[in-house]
């Protein structure tokens, strides 16, 4: 035991000591990106952290400031909130298909206990190599030992897509041989008294096989009145597994940056190498070194040249269109109306009030039209392919000329307040650019709307609305920038 | 040389049977989205017992002797010719979800595949060859969102929502018809966003601008052309209008029929409300004889504009009804949800007509003869329209897939209606 530790001690301080920190590799490379400017930072920050964009007055507070840490405060800000914990919630959501139901059937007892277990792990920002274990350790009952809903999310519980779905989530393997299912073998589960909860167990009783299990060329034995799943989580978690590490690491790249070192995040293998395999063996390294912290992790990628890069062709940050909860919100906060959202599973945790976030709903079964449309993902499966990042044309035909978004428009507790005290045009310009992207408006775009009043002999009631669609519309407001 | 010219006809013949024969150009599905009850519409019991017909004792004798309707089905009656019946079908399922899925999908299969919904199919399949402007799949008002129906293909095979309310006077199509914004207005609206994206193209560097413009054009294009005309039923007669009845479904079916003519391939009418657990038969007095008025005007309708033949009509829903009625509280005379047996009415576009396929016993709690399954009819839809049902579709990890993985497999399948198919 000693012998082990002093040898995870000597590694440890070996792959400290090769980590090299993002912008020095860039630098390496000679290819230092320039920085953004302070309010397309802002923005991206707010997005790529929360998922939601900032109020008018945290835009003007920010490009008013003067303080030449504010970048790296605003990235403690951001991850020290709520919405970092629900928008990554939301993510692991869609990794584990976190639905009530069809086709992972959890139901909304068992969604919003195992919402819980994330949003607890998310909080205490426990190791990712711990988060996993006690994920895929977890026996009992589906509300009282949430993690076990990991064991209950499919159509049908077979070993075979149990052990396919941990190889694609947790080693990006989209293939895989059908040697390790023996692992998940002695899972049973059964119902009990109340309704809808599911206790699932392990069968000791099991014959042990035969033959030694061989992964990735290690033989792992198994043995009567163990559980077998410990085997392979041992393995699977161990630090000198660094694919592991790896796959996680791109993933909060991917998430961060819009696109994987390894794209898509989920397609490890010869056929799919990485773009950059120097940065992403020292990026896994640090992972590994930092303990699994996965917030340190992404707070440093936050920090770097990489992420705070004018856009630029380099494998740093990536443009790429707003996911469809993102949208919603987005036009939910900008308007101050949101969509109304309900389940049809009559349940006391399928009720949202009135306000509620698209990213606060944490089950796929509760949808609405604009989220569909924008191509939410779906929990079908857990790829992040199933965020659309298409834009096609009925999404901008509702942005163009539906009459809910106009409706919104008109309706909106939050620009009808804006033209209540009958403004300048200036300054409506101004306050609307703010609200809906997060910056002051250009000379050249003052010009433009105000000769667009003058033309158009618009009220400013009416210049408002104009403007909150035009800008709605623009690209710029689409996409993550 | 005179063996080539053998080689190629041989060819040639075995290329013309591999096609599949195209009878249909349309298909409009009629979703009793909550399960409607069989009992009371499509396979009558009234030689039973009370329990079993519930308030419905009396019948319609059709004009085919073959064919008998539930009492509130008179209209439907007078054209038993047009349609037949598939009183057999069975999935066994009794919860909504996967009751849908399977419905809607085909696949009872079990495995972890999501697969698309046969509208998804048919967009997709037919993704190079339909030229028109509207999506080719389109639900009105509001698609079946109980499961994700793009499946493995992805989001852009879904259906259109409209939205709105074809039975007001202006039928708000979702992003196309928009009684708020004038066109002088939604002009100059586009022109300014014209000069913003162009001042703001350094901005947006990495990102596609072209692209998305050409999108715009486009929707500017059908936004204001002659397009949006389809959805306006103000062109139609007040007759017309009348005999499809002036309430959702009825209007839904009308708009149905424009979109037939304007060539759209799928439509799905999905009308809500049959999920009667409780006062059963009150509800059923109030929707039956507006199912029965929007189907009968819907059939005649497209008969006699010619378009029967080409358009495919389907009815049913994600399942049936228990034949046995809960009269006790807290139900008080409903009907619980049952796949074991139920029926669905198929119409045009190459179907036989005036036909029955399958059989229930006395009560309708079992089938007696020829069980269908849900792959065993949208594989018979597949091939109506022209496409194959032991064909493939790709799937983004595992490669292709058979498109219905159930189809001719013991217990999920008992093989395409055949017997239905015109010759």
């Amino acid at each position: 035991m000693r012998i082990y530790l002093i040898a995870f001690v000597l590694l440890f301080s070996v792959t400290i000591a090769k980590a090299q920190n993002i912008d020095s590799y860039f630098i390496s490379k000679g290819e230092k990106p320039t920085l953004c400017s302070d309010e397309v930072f802002l923005r991206r920050a707010y997005i790529s952290v929360t998922g939601r964009i900032p109020t008018k007055e945290k835009v003007a507070e920010f490009l008013n400031s003067t303080d030449k840490d504010k970048r790296s405060k605003l990235i403690d800000d951001l991850l020290s909130s709520d919405e970092y914990l629900t928008y990554f919630g939301n993510k692991w959501g869609d990794m584990l298909r976190i639905k009530s139901e069809f086709p992972s059937n959890l139901w909304p007892n068992g969604v919003q206990a195992y919402n819980r277990w994330v949003h607890e792990k998310l909080v205490s920002n426990t190791p990712y190599n711990q988060m996993i274990r006690e994920l895929l350790l977890s026996k009992g009952s589906n509300f009282r030992m949430p993690a076990v809903n990991f064991y209950r999310a499919f159509p049908r519980k077979t070993p075979e897509n149990i052990y396919g779905n941990i190889q694609l989530l947790f080693l990006g393997n989209r293939k895989t041989t059908d040697e390790g299912k023996v692992f998940f073998s002695q899972l049973r589960y059964k119902s009990t008294k109340e309704w809808k909860e599911e206790i699932v167990y392990v069968d000791y009783h099991m014959k042990a096989p035969v033959k030694q299990v061989t992964i990735d060329g290690i033989s792992l034995p198994l043995t009567e009145n163990e559980d077998w799943r410990t085997v392979y989580v041992n393995h699977l978690t161990d630090p000198s597994n660094k694919r592991f590490a790896s796959v996680m690491a791109n993933r909060l790249w991917y998430w961060i940056m819009g696109q994987g070192l390894v794209n898509e995040p989920d397609d490890w293998g010869v056929q799919n190498p990485p773009s950059k395999p120097e940065l992403l063996e020292s990026l896994t390294k640090k992972f590994i070194s930092s303990g699994y912290n996965m917030k340190a992790f992404v707070r440093e990628i936050l920090n770097s040249y990489a992420f705070q890069c004018a856009n630029s062709d380099v494998g740093t940050f990536k443009p790429n269109r707003l996911n469809a909860e993102v949208i919603v919100d987005a036009i939910a906060d900008i308007t101050g109306i949101s969509d109304p959202y309900s389940s049809r599973v009559p349940e006391p945790f399928s009720f949202f009030p009135i306000g509620t976030h698209s990213l606060e709903l944490g089950d796929a079964t509760v949808s609405s039209n604009t989220l569909e449309l924008f191509g939410r993902a779906s929990r079908d499966v857990s790829l992040e392919s199933q965020h659309i990042k298409e834009l096609n044309s009925r999404q901008l035909l509702y942005l163009m000329n539906s009459s809910e978004l106009e409706s919104k428009i008109r309706k909106s507790p939050v620009l009808n307040e804006l033209i209540k005290n009958q403004p300048a045009v200036s300054d409506i310009c101004k306050a609307v650019t703010l609200t809906v992207l997060s910056r002051y408006p250009t000379p050249a775009e003052m010009q433009l709307y105000n000769s667009f009043a003058t033309q158009n002999k618009l009220t400013t009631k009416q210049l408002c609305y104009d403007l909150a669609w035009m800008e709605l519309n623009s690209t710029e407001f689409l996409y993550n920038h | 040389m005179k063996q080539l010219k053998i080689i190629t006809i041989v060819f040639f013949l075995l290329f013309i049977g591999s096609i599949e024969a195209q009878q249909a150009k349309s298909i409009i599905l009629i979703y009793l989205d909550g399960g409607p009850s069989q009992t009371d519409m499509f396979d009558p019991k009234p030689d039973a017992t009370r329990d079993i017909y519930g308030n419905y004792k009396n019948v319609q004798q059709t004009n085919v002797p073959e064919i008998v309707l539930g009492e509130k089905f008179p209209l439907l009656s007078k054209i038993a010719d047009k349609f037949s019946l598939i009183r057999s079908m069975t999935h066994g399922l009794n919860g909504h979800e996967t009751a849908h899925y399977a419905m809607i999908t085909g696949d009872l299969s079990g495995g972890s595949v999501v697969y698309p919904s046969f509208g998804a199919v048919i967009s997709y399949k037919l993704q190079n060859s339909y030229k028109g402007i509207l999506p080719p799949y389109i639900s009105l008002v509001e698609a079946n969102n109980r499961f994700n129906e793009g499946g493995f293909l992805g989001n852009s095979f879904k259906s259109f929502g409209t939205k709105g309310a074809p039975e007001k006077n202006i039928f708000e199509v979702d992003g196309l018809v928009n009684t708020f914004v004038p066109a002088d207005k939604f002009k100059s609206r586009m022109n300014m966003l014209a000069d913003f994206e162009a001042q703001n193209k350094d901005r947006m560097h990495g990102v596609d601008e072209a692209a998305i413009q050409k999108l715009r054009t486009q929707n500017v294009e059908m936004i204001s052309g002659k397009l949006k005309d389809v959805f306006n039923l103000s062109n139609e007669t007040k007759e017309m209008r009348e005999k499809y009845g002036q309430n959702r479904l009825g209007q839904s079916c009308l708009v149905a029929r424009r979109l037939v003519e304007a060539g759209v391939p799928v439509i799905n009418v999905r009308t809500t409300g049959w999920d009667t657990h409780k006062v059963h038969f009150q509800k059923m007095n109030q929707m039956l004889p507006e199912l029965d008025r929007a189907l009968w005007a819907l059939l005649t309708d497209l008969d006699e504009k010619g378009l029967l033949q080409n358009t495919i009509v389907m009815c049913g829903g994600e399942f049936g009804r228990t034949p046995r009625v809960l009269w006790e509280a807290p139900w008080n005379g409903g009907r619980s949800h049952f796949g074991t047996a139920f029926s669905y009415l198929v119409a045009g576009g190459g179907f036989i007509t005036g036909k029955v396929i399958g059989k229930t016993d006395k009560t309708g709690e079992n089938i007696l003869e020829r069980k269908v399954y849900p792959a065993d009819l949208i594989g018979t839809v597949y091939k109506l329209m022209g496409i194959d049902p032991y064909g493939t579709l790709p799937h983004p990890i595992e490669g292709n897939l058979p498109m219905l993985p159930s189809l001719d497999k013991s217990g999920q399948s008992n093989g395409l209606l055949l017997e239905l198919i015109k010759k």
